[in-house]
């Protein structure tokens, strides 16, 4: 009798838990799931139909003018397209526009567009929809809304529109083509129905179209049938896409090491950003390719409107204190992985890799931070370092630093929090006195957070004068050397100092062709062979 | 019974209710917000303000609880803000991985554990006794990362046998459902196995000594017998409660196994949300983690009465 009991309960917990477990899978029969490998592998072409991708987070938007978040500019990259485009040499270069006529007075420009452009819902893409897009784009995103204001686009015909703007600088084509910045041209209807959290449908004229997103788990990409490229090299961002592979899958893998075994096993075709502390040990293993480039710079950022740091002879001491070798050897482990420069642009830019400054960079002289300190009158005073550990090398620079202000008799303390609450705390300056951040390349140096007054506070009246005089150069020439005197200026206020340049890393199986990493990876020539 | 079971659901309303402002209360008291997350590291503070207006989280914090509740009486947790999708439909999406890999690690971890702790206490002080108690204490003390670590880097990179990670549904296929979740649920269940080895060891010690063994030996009766029927039996209850338990914690998502073997379950929903302070996901996957905890405990407490007709819940 307790026999049948019992066997009824527990046939009872069994079926509910089935029950419950088929009830939940309910939710995602319907929608088509990503093949394996082994069933893409068994069709009998040459090349795969898929490409996975593992990529660090999910993106928070596709919805690229309204973020800064880079894994968004990674994947809207094959979705969306822009008028201008940068190519290798970062040039701004026709995308869906198809020539630009600039006034004399630099400050109308005349697109014209491509005709015969499809969006991924089989309309047009005509002046209307890029007149709407540009426009939100001028309104939503905070640096486009500063680097042109007043700037606004009119339809002139159905394949021309006019963008005005308010004043004469040399950098319009170069903002319109930045990546970064991501001014996506999205049909008309789209945009009127978007909210302030962003556009309800992904909609572009990319080569790939979104087919699913399934949340924290991956974003699934197909080819978009009716995709015109434009006829020309491809080159950096720009030139012909021809998706070769049908579906790009972009797995959300937030561990290395998952993304690391991945590669190794052929999970994953491509796992972004490695970390530089596996990249010895990928660098032996067969099969595998490996990417890297210098991407951005470490930098130092100095409270200089409250406590102790206002004092510009203790910024001074600091920038005389730190040993940039030293750290940058702590934050990303071998000399290989970083490049030791003074500029806060890309090095590999010749417009703006300026070594103005460099006197105050990486000086490695305690005795002098010791002299500065004594001139200052520094009487042990904490010396607050803000960092966080969501991102290895800031906080290892963080300590490493530290050590070097000790070792001149500072007293620095390091607050660790997790990177929200970090970002929340850098906003009261009550409570830090220096906080150091990886920070992606830029394009134009008004783009760079170190010449923004509400990154760290820093906003001597000099910075909008040079940044004045840099947009407003008549020749290439004349704003580098305007960029040389902020960069100049910069250092001898002690506003902040670059620390290096590290280099990201990617890896590919071998078997992946066509595949550039270039800002940021490029997929849409991409394929990888059986 | 039945009464029993009326009151214990009703003692759930408070219990979800302190949950739930405590939760609300440390949300906010953290700092960070979703703005933020969604604009990005390099975004300006009048962006973040902007948009933090436009969702409604500059509204005082008592206000902002209360439309909560309203419309979580009405059976709506919101929706993420993140994800932009009702945070109910995240929750059923997120569970069906989590509750598989609870499954299989539980009886992972019920058929190492069970004999192992039969044996160890039937062999009390022998060789077999001191490795099976070593072996579980070095189950116990290992992280469950690491052990996952290692059994990727041999089962999945070295010989090849499983995928690394990921997870697929059932519908896929039970074999293909299983095969992703083989290393997690072992990484998960051995440690899980460990703490019921030692539980059924020292429950089955407390009664292998006692005197209607004694009796039942004394009877003739078979030693399995001894050991399942008269011994097992009464050693149950505290084994019931510890795999209750670890049930109970298995089936509210193990954050870092999941992160781990990028597995969409409950465990990385709640963490991610953290990073996002994605607030309404947070609140209503607290709230259902609560609710599950409690009824897998009731679950448990109703068991009791079947393996100890002692114990009646009614209390006459």
């Amino acid at each position: 009798m307790r026999k049948s009991k019992i066997f009824k309960l527990v046939s009872l917990v069994l079926c509910l838990s089935f029950i419950l477990a088929a009830c939940g899978q309910g939710g995602t029969d319907t929608k088509e799931q990503p093949p394996t490998n082994e069933e893409t592998g068994a069709k009998e072409t040459q090349y795969k139909d898929t490409i996975t991708v593992a990529m660090t987070a999910q993106p928070p938007t596709l919805d690229a003018s309204l973020t800064q978040s880079q894994v968004t500019f990674g994947v809207a990259g094959n979705i969306f397209e822009q008028l201008y485009t940068m190519n290798a040499e970062y040039i701004p270069t026709p995308e869906l526009a198809e020539s630009v006529e600039i006034s004399e007075d630099k400050l109308e420009y005349v697109f014209t567009l491509r005709q015969g452009v499809k969006f991924h819902n089989g309309k047009e893409m005509k002046a209307d929809d890029v007149v709407t897009s540009m426009n939100r784009w001028l309104n939503v995103n905070g640096r486009a809304k500063a680097l042109l204001e007043g700037a606004n686009f009119e339809k002139i015909d159905d394949y021309t529109v006019k963008l005005k703007v308010t004043r004469a600088t040399s950098d319009v084509l170069i903002i319109l083509s930045t990546r970064s910045l991501f001014p996506t041209i999205m049909p008309k209807e789209v945009i009127e129905a978007a909210s302030p959290e962003g556009v309800k449908e992904y909609i572009g004229t990319g080569p790939y179209k979104l087919q699913e997103w399934k949340q924290d788990q991956y974003i699934h990409l197909v080819k978009f049938d009716d995709y015109s490229p434009v006829d020309s090299e491809p080159s950096g961002f720009s030139g012909k896409k021809e998706a070769p592979t049908e579906n790009i899958y972009f797995y959300f893998v937030t561990d290395h090491a998952t993304r690391i075994a991945g590669i190794k096993t052929g999970e994953y075709d491509v796992a972004e950003n490695i970390p530089l502390e596996n990249y010895e040990e990928l660098s032996t293993e067969e099969g595998v390719t490996l990417y890297s480039k210098p991407s951005g710079s470490l930098n130092a950022f100095f409270n200089t409107t409250e406590g102790l740091l206002a004092d510009v002879k203790i910024r001074q001491a600091i920038l005389a204190a730190i040993d940039a070798n030293e750290v940058m050897l702590v934050s990303y482990a071998s000399p290989e992985h970083f490049t030791l420069d003074p500029g806060y642009m890309n090095i590999n830019q010749p417009q703006w890799a300026v070594k103005a400054g460099a006197e105050y960079y990486n000086q490695a002289n305690p005795e002098k931070a010791k002299q500065l300190l004594e001139e200052a009158g520094y009487n042990g005073e904490t010396v607050t370092l803000l960092t966080t550990k969501d991102y290895q090398e800031m906080y290892a620079a963080t300590i490493a630093i530290q050590e070097q202000l000790r070792q001149v008799g500072i007293n620095a303390e390091v607050s660790n929090s997790d990177f929200p609450t970090f970002m929340e705390t850098k906003k009261d300056r009550s409570k830090w006195d220096i906080f150091i951040t990886s920070n992606g390349y830029n394009v134009i140096p008004p783009q760079i957070l170190a010449v923004n007054p509400d990154w760290a506070g820093f906003s001597a009246p000099e910075v909008k004068t040079y940044l004045d005089a840099i947009r407003g150069a008549s020749s290439d020439e004349e704003a580098q050397k305007q960029w040389a005197n902020l960069q100049q200026f910069m250092y001898e206020y002690g506003s902040s100092t670059a620390l290096g340049h590290y280099n990201s890393s990617m890896a590919t199986t071998d078997k992946v062709e066509g595949f550039v990493f270039f800002d940021q990876p490029i997929y849409w020539n991409a394929k990888v062979a059986q | 019974m039945l009464e029993y079971l009326f009151k214990r659901l009703l003692s759930l309303i408070p219990v979800l209710f302190v949950v739930s402002i405590a939760i609300f209360l440390i949300i906010h008291i953290t700092p960070g917000d979703p703005a933020s997350t969604i604009l990005g590291l390099e975004a300006s503070q009048q962006e973040i303000d902007e948009l933090n207006e436009l969702m409604g989280f500059n509204a005082p914090i008592h206000i902002q609880y209360a439309n909560w509740m309203k419309n979580v009486l009405k059976g709506d947790l919101g929706d993420s803000i993140f994800m932009r999708q009702p945070v109910t439909q995240a929750i059923i999406e997120h569970f069906p991985p989590t509750l598989s890999l609870a499954i299989i690690a539980q009886i992972i971890a019920i058929i190492l554990a069970i004999p192992f702790g039969i044996i160890a206490a039937y062999k009390r002080g022998s060789v077999i006794d001191t490795t099976l108690m070593s072996v579980s204490l070095l189950g116990m003390a290992i992280p469950g990362f690491l052990l996952g670590l290692f059994l990727m880097l041999f089962f999945s990179v070295k010989l090849e046998l499983l995928p690394v990670a990921g997870y697929k549904p059932l519908s896929m296929g039970l074999w293909t459902h299983l095969r992703y979740l083989i290393l997690p649920s072992i990484a998960l269940g051995t440690v899980q196995a460990a703490l019921i080895t030692r539980m059924t060891r020292s429950s089955m010690l407390d009664v292998l000594y006692l005197n209607y063994i004694k009796t039942a030996r004394s009877k003739g009766i078979k030693e399995i017998k001894v050991l399942l029927k008269h011994a097992l039996k009464n050693a149950a209850l505290p084994i019931l409660t510890i795999i209750g338990q670890s049930f109970g914690s298995l089936v509210t998502g193990a954050v870092v196994i999941e992160s781990l073997f990028n597995i969409p379950g409950i465990g990385q929903l709640i963490m991610n949300s953290i990073v996002r302070r994605d607030i309404a996901v947070i609140q209503g996957v607290v709230l259902f983690v609560t609710l599950v905890y409690v009824i897998v405990n009731l679950i448990v407490d109703l068991l009791y009465g079947v393996f100890d007709p002692r114990i009646r819940l009614d209390g006459k």
